[in-house]
């Protein structure tokens, strides 16, 4: 964020988020109390205590405040806001953010610069550099045409925590200014990736505050930030995706935004007014946290961690045990663009024109005038039109999936594992894996061949894309290319070749990987 | 008076049959700004010269206020709500139309109670794609349009995911003869309208076997749950099924025996042949392609709908009315609400 910017952003969230809670001083007690109370059930579970010493004494003394002042309910709950603000948008230097922007290379101070420790990989690895195995496709054209002419929301599918470095390295490879990037606490207390999150575009999301107002002020913090035409990136499923699956339950709140703010910019006559929404797909042949997403997938409900801290993320043996396979596999990792959108869900073109679905163009603008003709806002029906844009992402989610071996693979052996022992739970399957320990190959290739026919006519549909392997190929390679992966990197092999047999270890990840084909070939129209 | 074209509107209505001119004439008695489409000059000057419309509504005079125009531009471009009535068969043709010539700020609602054929598409879904509209409505209940004219009470349901519609719409009726509710279910709404025509195909045939009105009555209530099971295993909501556009609409269709629907229902279980009724009826009997509609749909969600199975059978698999008959009632009881309860 330009440093001019910063007081402008800091006073108008506050001014924003405080007058949406403390409408009345009995409002603003409300909201202080509910602050407090998930504050502190936040700060018992916190393990490192002396780290919230601090806090704790800041809720103490709000508390004593609170009760003793029959004063200014709104002052106190400015405080508050303050305080989230200020953590949110980081403290800033300007002696570091000079620091930060001389010594980085230009190119690369543009970066969402998370790139940095995969540059780290990269050296020690010393040999070429794993993001040439970034392959970026789709619509990358209209992407930096729109970047000019109004505010763009990058939204992606979300698998690893990898995903945030490598849309970074592909903003920067686009040649696009660094995108403000809403970043988990677990990527800044890498101490280097931190000190580039901070000063360079990221903003730092403490998922375990579960405050209505903290995360009133994330939203309205990225909502104008949006206004003022930084580009904006985030993962509308919310966390990774656990299952597998292609993403089709979108949060809706921070995805709202972007609405929020051209209505904003309408009524403020700012130009241009226009925020565009850019879905795109990442796809990868092994995905760094695998085993870990399944297995909280498998959970019983309700026992699934919406926060996960100690994967395979936090080891760093294990991210260059990925890498070093990556490499030694030759494994690309597509990245592909997909159709622009107005924050209605409408088509946009290279123009920055919105369309419908007969091609006609749209005056985007009249979906939120009032009878009168001016801009407003309508709760309801901006959440409605917030919803429809969700339909739409999730459809360029799928459109835009690149499928891999590895997941025609997964899925093909566990249909054959279903198939074979029919009435057995998925639980069961997945523990023992049924009758039998080995599959013939011969059934599981001609299970694999019905697969690939049917995916490549979805292909022919534009339903879903394939990679070069999946499209040409015939079923020995294709079972070749996966088995490397299957066989590779996890702690575990998932699938084993033992001569005309097919040995299924870790079923878990079968499901996994096959996952990404549901949901893909069964819509209607 | 001053000319329609430098005028706003509060509503149009697209389609000049009877269910689109009895609206018009409601609106019309109420002093709203309307304005009525039809698509045929001599239509147009009829309902604007000699104040009738005898081809769809014989006998009834129109009030002199309301105006009727060919133009659809005239009738799209300068209105607020644009309200379609016009055959499910002919109503992409009209939305696409429609859509050259509106915005976004537009409300578009429909009252048309059918699905398309080969795409099973319902009317607000073609709405959206033929159109730049979002704000999508669909208007249906108990209307049976005589009735209307005749200026005797009615009640209908708005429903629509934006509650921007019910706020625009609900006021142009108010004080009128026809109550209009609101509601956010638009599948559960338009499949019941569309479902309820296969019923009304049973029920005559019922009648034309005289079978009474304790048959007629188990008919209906089973007929009933079927249409909520299906309705609500394509997303609609179980209570949408129990209110003016479900049970309600069905009573007025069911009971009368003006309905096309329920003509076909009657003249098979006299023995006449479909090719043969079809060819005579003036206009078209929505629940004859519904029910293959709705049968080939069922097959695919693997759901047991057996009274439209049997109407079904009658209309195209020549079953008879025996067989329909003896198929439903060989069927096995059981727990009257499993179905619906237990889903």
């Amino acid at each position: 964020m330009h440093p001019q910017d910063k007081a402008r952003v800091r006073a108008e969230v506050l001014q924003r988020v405080l007058d949406r809670w403390a409408g009345s001083p009995t409002a603003a007690e409300d909201a202080l109390l509910e602050t407090i109370y998930h504050e502190r059930r936040r700060l018992e579970s916190e393990k490192d205590k002396t780290r919230c010493r601090r806090e704790q004494v800041f809720y103490d003394e709000l508390q004593r405040r609170l009760v003793q002042a029959n004063g200014d309910r709104r002052r106190l709950l400015a405080e508050v806001i303050e305080r989230f603000i200020d953590e949110v948008m980081g403290h800033f230097d300007q002696r570091v953010y000079r620091l930060a922007t001389a010594v980085v290379p230009a190119g690369l101070s543009l970066l969402l610069n998370s790139v940095t420790p995969l540059r780290l990989l990269e050296t020690l690895q010393g040999s070429s550099p794993l993001l040439d195995q970034l392959i970026i496709s789709g619509e990358t054209v209209a992407l930096q045409k729109l970047s000019q002419k109004g505010t763009l929301i990058l939204v992606s599918t979300h698998s690893s925590n990898l995903d945030s470095i490598l849309l970074g390295y592909a903003i920067y490879r686009l040649g696009l200014p660094p995108f403000t990037y809403g970043a988990g606490l677990n990527l800044f207390e890498n101490r280097l990736i931190g000190f580039f999150m901070h000063h360079l575009g990221a903003y730092k999301v403490d998922r375990r505050k579960q405050a209505p107002v903290y995360k009133d002020v994330l939203k309205t913090y990225a909502g104008y930030t949006m206004e003022l035409g930084y580009h904006n990136m985030f993962f509308p499923g919310g966390t990774r995706c656990r299952s597998g699956r292609v993403e089709d339950r979108l949060k809706l709140g921070l995805l709202g935004m972007g609405l929020d703010a051209y209505i904003h910019n309408l009524k403020n006559d700012r130009r241009p007014a226009d925020v565009f929404v850019v879905p795109c797909t990442l796809n990868y042949q092994l995905v760094l946290e695998a085993e870990t997403l399944i297995e909280d997938h498998l959970k019983e409900t309700g026992k699934s961690r919406f926060i996960i801290d100690d994967d395979e993320f936090s080891k760093p043996r294990r991210i260059f045990e990925w890498v070093r396979q990556i490499f030694s596999l030759h494994s690309t990792i597509h990245l592909v663009v997909g159709q622009p959108l107005d924050v209605f869900g409408n088509r946009v073109d290279e123009e920055g024109v919105s369309h419908d679905q007969r091609g006609r163009p749209i005056d985007r603008r009249r979906y939120v005038l009032d009878t009168d003709g001016s801009p407003t806002f309508s709760t309801q029906r901006d959440q409605q039109y917030t919803r429809e844009l969700a339909d739409a992402i999730v459809a360029e989610f799928r459109r835009c999936t690149v499928l891999r071996p590895i997941n025609v693979v997964a899925a093909a052996v566990f249909d054959l594992l279903k198939a074979k022992n029919p009435g057995l739970d998925l639980f069961r399957l997945l523990r023992h894996g049924g009758r039998e320990p080995q599959l013939d190959l011969r059934e599981v290739y001609r299970r694999l061949e019905e697969k690939l026919s049917l995916l490549r006519a979805s292909e022919q549909r534009g339903q879903l894309r394939l990679d070069d392997t999946l499209k040409s190929a015939d079923p020995v390679a294709v079972m070749a290319e996966a088995l490397s992966h299957l066989s590779a990197y996890h702690s575990r092999p998932a699938l084993l070749r033992r001569g005309d047999r097919l040995e299924h270890q870790q079923r878990n990840l079968l499901l996994y990987y096959g996952n990404r084909l549901s949901g893909l070939m069964d819509r209607e129209g | 008076m001053s000319s329609p074209s430098d005028a706003f509107y509060e509503i149009a209505v697209l389609g000049g049959g009877s269910f689109g001119t009895a609206l018009a004439v409601i609106l019309a008695e109420c002093r709203r700004r309307v304005l009525l489409w039809v698509r045929r000059p001599q239509q147009a000057e009829e309902i604007n010269q000699r104040h009738r419309n005898s081809a769809y509504l014989e006998g009834f005079d129109l009030p002199a206020e309301l105006r009727a125009v060919c133009d659809l531009e005239l009738a799209v471009r300068r209105s607020r709500v644009i309200l379609l009535v016009v055959p499910s068969q002919s109503f992409r043709t009209v939305a696409r139309q429609v859509g050259d010539l509106i915005g976004g700020d537009q409300i578009l609602i429909h009252g048309t109670k059918g699905l398309e054929l080969n795409t099973f598409k319902r009317m607000s879904q073609i709405l959206r794609e033929e159109t730049c509209a979002r704000k999508i409505g669909v208007l249906s209940g108990p209307n049976l349009a005589r009735e209307l004219m005749a200026g005797h009470p009615a009640g209908a349901l708005l429903a629509s995911t934006y509650d921007e519609v019910a706020e625009a719409v609900l006021p142009l009726f108010a004080g009128s003869r026809l109550r209009v509710y609101s509601g956010r279910d638009v599948v559960g709404t338009e499949l019941a309208g569309a479902f309820k025509n296969i019923l009304a195909i049973a029920a005559g045939a019922a009648d034309g076997l005289s079978l009474g009105d304790n048959a007629k009555a188990l008919l209906l209530t089973r007929g009933l749950s079927e249409m909520a099971r299906f309705g609500v295993a394509m997303g609609g909501e179980l209570l949408t099924f129990g209110g003016l556009a479900g049970i309600g609409d069905l009573m007025a269709t069911c009971a009368s025996p003006l309905s096309r629907n329920h003509q076909v229902g009657e003249r098979l279980a006299r023995g006449e042949k479909l090719p043969q009724i079809l060819g005579n009826l003036k206009q078209v009997a929505e629940g004859v392609p519904t029910a293959k509609a709705v049968y080939q749909k069922a097959l695919q969600l693997g759901l047991e709908l057996p009274i439209v199975r049997a109407v079904h059978g009658l209309l195209y698999e020549e079953w008879s009315m025996g067989r329909a008959v003896e198929f439903l009632m060989a069927l096995p009881t059981g727990n009257e609400l499993a179905a619906l309860r237990y889903r």
